[in-house]
């Protein structure tokens, strides 16, 4: 319980951090190779993600004001900043948080700036948050429940949560369904790409990254490589038992996430909250009455 | 050494206020006020140096609380006569009957007991008292000065402002340290009256009906305390008429109009409205009254007695009275765009995530209710100051008035920036304390329901504000702002406790929050060891990261110069030639891009809102009563 972690811990965790963003990255460039086949297009290189991020990062530095710049380092750095929390196996709740933090960094940096759809795109942001974020808190909370935390005292660890008897997914099947509808929202994919998109003829153009470009364009970038291998890392810890199967399961997720962004149009923000606020909602709460009873 | 102290705290402050009253408008005043807050503010660190104390007066205690009470329900039945309501006059006559009966009808000894007590929990609300409280009077010389300008003929003047201001100082510490019920519904009465006072303090109309309204929701909830001291006293033979003893003879029905009471001052719903609308006040006040301190000797009165009654059913109840207040009131202000509604409702929000906390009743919980106690008082002191200096300087309270402040008002725009921000960032107190709530929560599905959605709608209203007062287009240098001295200062200590208690959290939790819980749920070192756990490791990564973040950010912003200033994107119909925010709209006009700030008025109606969930609150209240068996 006490949270001190070993030096291997520390090394485990460098690792994890320098190799994130290169899966991340993979991640993207299958996503844009697979939509694109699914499109019937033959699609950019595998690893044009990583090319792109590159060429941000050699531009010229562009920006409406300077205040935006702090946001796209935090942007960037509370998202490296959860992945350690979790590497370590420190507080999940807190890792959430933490998680909440660099999406808000991203929202303020976007409505910092004089720009209408910029503004518009960061509102609809904390909107997709306003969606997603009680499905993830009952999540961690079915995790605890499931490792069964002590009368009220105490925090939980996320390294407890692999080191179960049987695989997260079995207790929580229902919640499970609800993060994978909360990461096609964190991910920006139709019907929940309400803040950004891939796709500037739109009524939103760009919406929270309208105004980001050059350098800083790249940290949000890199930002997302993260956030990518994270929710599928998380994905693959319902599996935790037996990670090999847990990659398995991921990949459907990540095939099945593509499948949906492919298939669906855009909805409206407060259709996706309602939405959220209903569905995924009560499938958390009847998946958690089953610890409380 | 014990009764100087305790006559100092209570009595010093109404002698300077009555100093300040008398004194001429001008420095001699100012004088006598900025010496009381520094003096308020030693005295409350000596005394919690001094340790925990009981305290008994001498005989003379029980006809002069009498007197006293008496004083003060002659000087609220005289406002009601003023003001013309008859449901004030009643209450109080009511009052005076159920006093007279208890007189009457009281065991032996009912009345006897200690009278005042200094322990480690009183320490905690007194020091907050003490020091938030004295560095906001301090604020109000500047504010004051200013306001006095504009203030509509009829307000009641600076002199009574400041004698109300600061004797409240002294109420509230001796509500604080009040253990015997009468004397506790002396000083509690005389907390609402201050309020009454003040919210009235501009007598325009509007400030007059709503210190009407503060007066009676807070008479009504002094019934609740009479009837709780009625109860106490003529329960069981023994059974004395304090805190402590309803707490050891376990009495549930004074504890349930207690918590009625307690209701009533920190605004649970159905009881908000009086809240709200004493945001009419100058802000001085509601920084002071209305959201650091006053407030909070509710929830304070609960954190009080609940470790007696933790596990009880009832406070299965409370705590969903709480929780439903945190929820209801969070998403109410979404929908609101006056900053000082928005910063009254999180404030109900977080009293009600204090009572959900007390109503919870295990250690951790306790803790997390202290914590928010005192980092909300921290954290919303401070924003309460930002906006009444950005009000007067922008001579507006709407949010979306307030873009492009950042350029105009440099040093307050960053300061409420780190204010807003230790709402949201770990590890400011706040956060934390947040956190700990919900950890805490999941013994409880209904609560940790209710509060993971407040939670989430909190994110959203306080995103929406922070976003706002940083809109701003680039400018190469930043002038800083002129304002009065004492505004300046008193903002800028209370955002360096924001940040020192952040970066202190880890040892204020295990040897300040931790043994006050502990001592409350008596527990012994080998128990309080996963509560000592909780806190552990996350402070300093994430204290390196924003400083990582920060210096990246100082070194990169170096080298952007207007040559690297862009235009938003327009559709490309910028206008052409000037370096504005013009784009070219229909018809050939010029129009300025501008995107205002979502309330969804039509999802978050507040009247709508209002209406249902005060029927679901005076419900849950009924069955409060129902579960202690009273109807």
């Amino acid at each position: 319980m006490s949270s001190s972690p070993t030096f291997l811990q520390y090394f485990l965790t460098l690792v994890v951090v320098l190799v994130a963003p290169l899966i991340g990255g993979i991640l993207n460039g299958f996503d844009r190779k697979i939509t694109s086949r699914l499109q019937s297009r033959i699609g950019p290189p595998l690893l044009q993600p990583f090319y792109d991020v590159f060429k941000l990062l050699q531009k010229k530095p562009m920006v409406l004001n300077r205040i935006q710049i702090m946001y796209a380092y935090l942007h960037l750095a509370f998202m490296i900043l959860t992945i350690v929390i979790l590497a370590l196996g420190q507080d999940l709740l807190m890792a959430l948080f933490i998680h909440a933090f660099s999406t808000i960094a991203l929202v303020i940096g976007g409505m910092s700036v004089r720009s209408p759809y910029s503004r518009i795109g960061g509102q609809r942001q904390i909107m997709q948050m306003l969606a997603y974020e009680p499905v993830l808190v009952f999540l961690v909370i079915g995790i605890y429940r499931v490792v069964g935390m002590q009368s009220g005292t105490g925090s939980f660890l996320a390294s407890q949560a692999m080191s179960l008897g049987q695989p997260l997914l079995i207790p929580l099947p229902l919640m499970f369904v609800s993060f994978f509808i909360a990461i096609l929202i964190k991910l920006h994919k139709s019907p929940f790409d309400v803040s950004t998109s891939h796709h500037m003829h739109q009524e939103l153009v760009k919406g929270v990254t309208l105004e980001y470009s050059g350098p800083f364009l790249a940290l949000i970038e890199i930002t997302h490589f993260y956030e990518t291998f994270l929710l599928f890392a998380l994905i693959a810890c319902f599996w935790g038992t037996n990670l090999l199967v847990g990659a398995v399961l991921a990949a459907v997720c990540f095939f099945g996430m593509l499948v949906v962004d492919n298939a669906c149009a855009r909805l409206t923000p407060v259709w996706m909250v309602r939405f959220m606020w209903t569905v995924p909602m009560a499938m958390c709460l009847c998946n958690m009455v089953w610890f409380y009873l | 050494m014990t009764p100087l102290l305790l006559s100092l705290l209570v009595v010093a402050p109404v002698v300077f206020g009555a100093l300040a009253w008398f004194l001429p408008d001008g420095k001699a005043r100012k004088g006598v006020v900025a010496f009381s807050a520094i003096f308020m503010i030693a005295l409350g660190i000596f005394t919690a140096t001094q340790g925990a104390f009981h305290y008994e007066l001498g005989s003379w205690a029980g006809p002069a609380s009498l007197l006293l009470e008496a004083a003060i329900m002659a000087l609220v039945l005289g406002i009601a006569v003023k003001v013309r309501s008859w449901p004030i006059g009643i209450m109080v006559i009511f009052q005076l009957v159920v006093a007279v009966a208890e007189h009457v009808m009281a065991h032996e000894g009912a009345e006897h007991g200690v009278l005042f007590i200094l322990d480690p929990l009183s320490t905690i609300l007194m020091l907050t008292v003490s020091v938030v409280g004295s560095v906001i009077v301090y604020y109000a010389i500047g504010y004051m000065d200013v306001h006095a300008h504009h203030a509509p003929p009829t307000n009641a003047g600076n002199g009574r402002f400041f004698f109300i201001l600061i004797g409240f100082l002294g109420m509230m510490n001796g509500l604080v340290l009040a253990d015997n019920l009468r004397w506790l519904t002396i000083f509690w009465e005389a907390t609402t009256l201050c309020s009454f006072l003040l919210i009235g303090h501009d007598g325009t109309e509007i400030a007059r009906a709503n210190a009407k309204r503060a007066l009676l929701i807070n008479t009504f909830g002094a019934c609740g305390m009479s009837l709780a001291s009625f109860t106490a006293a003529t329960a069981a033979v023994g059974a004395t008429g304090t805190l402590t003893g309803i707490t050891t003879a376990h009495l549930i029905i004074p504890m349930a109009f207690l918590c009625l009471a307690a209701f009533t001052k920190s605004a649970q719903l159905p009881f908000q409205s009086w809240l709200l609308g004493a945001m009419v006040a100058p802000t001085p006040v509601s920084a002071l009254l209305h959201s650091a301190t006053m407030v909070k000797a509710g929830s304070y009165l609960v954190l009080r007695l609940a470790p007696a009654f933790a596990g009880e059913r009832f406070m299965v109840v409370v705590a969903v009275v709480g929780a439903f207040t945190f929820a209801v009131t969070s998403a109410l202000a979404v929908s609101q765009s006056n900053a000082k509604k928005v910063l009254a409702y999180s404030t109900i929000g977080n009293l009600g995530l204090i009572v959900a906390c007390a109503g919870i009743g295990t250690p951790l919980a306790y803790t997390a209710a202290l914590m928010i106690l005192c980092f909300h008082a921290i954290s919303k002191g401070l924003l309460f100051l930002c906006v009444g200096t950005i009000e007067q300087q922008i001579g507006s309270r709407d949010i979306e008035d307030m873009g492009g402040i950042l350029f105009k008002l440099p040093m307050t725009t960053t300061i409420t920036m780190i204010g807003q921000a230790s709402m949201l960032i770990p590890p400011f107190g706040m956060l934390m304390s947040k956190w700990l709530a919900m950890e805490a929560s999941i013994q409880h599905p209904v609560m940790l329901v209710l509060v993971v959605l407040g939670a989430a709608l909190t994110v959203f209203f306080w995103c929406k504000w922070l976003g706002r007062i940083q809109t701003a287009s680039f400018h190469s240098h930043y002038t800083m702002e002129k304002l009065p001295t004492a505004m300046l200062v008193s903002v800028v200590i209370l955002a360096v406790g924001v940040v020192g208690s952040a970066l202190a959290i880890l040892p204020l939790f295990h040897h300040v929050f931790v043994p006050v819980a502990a001592g409350a749920f008596k527990l012994s070192p080998s128990t309080l060891a996963p509560l000592n756990d909780v806190i552990g490791f996350v402070v300093w990564p994430v204290v390196i990261t924003i400083v990582v973040a920060l210096a990246l950010t100082l070194l990169t912003r170096r080298k952007i110069t207007e040559a690297h200033v862009s235009m938003p994107f327009l559709c490309g119909e910028n206008v052409k030639g000037t370096e504005s925010y013009l784009f070219r709209g229909p018809m050939e006009q010029t129009t300025e891009a501008w995107a205002g700030t979502f309330y969804f008025l039509s999802i978050f109606d507040e009247t709508r809102i209002t209406q249902w969930s005060n029927l679901v609150a005076g419900l849950l209240l009924l069955t409060l009563l129902g579960v202690i068996k009273v109807l």
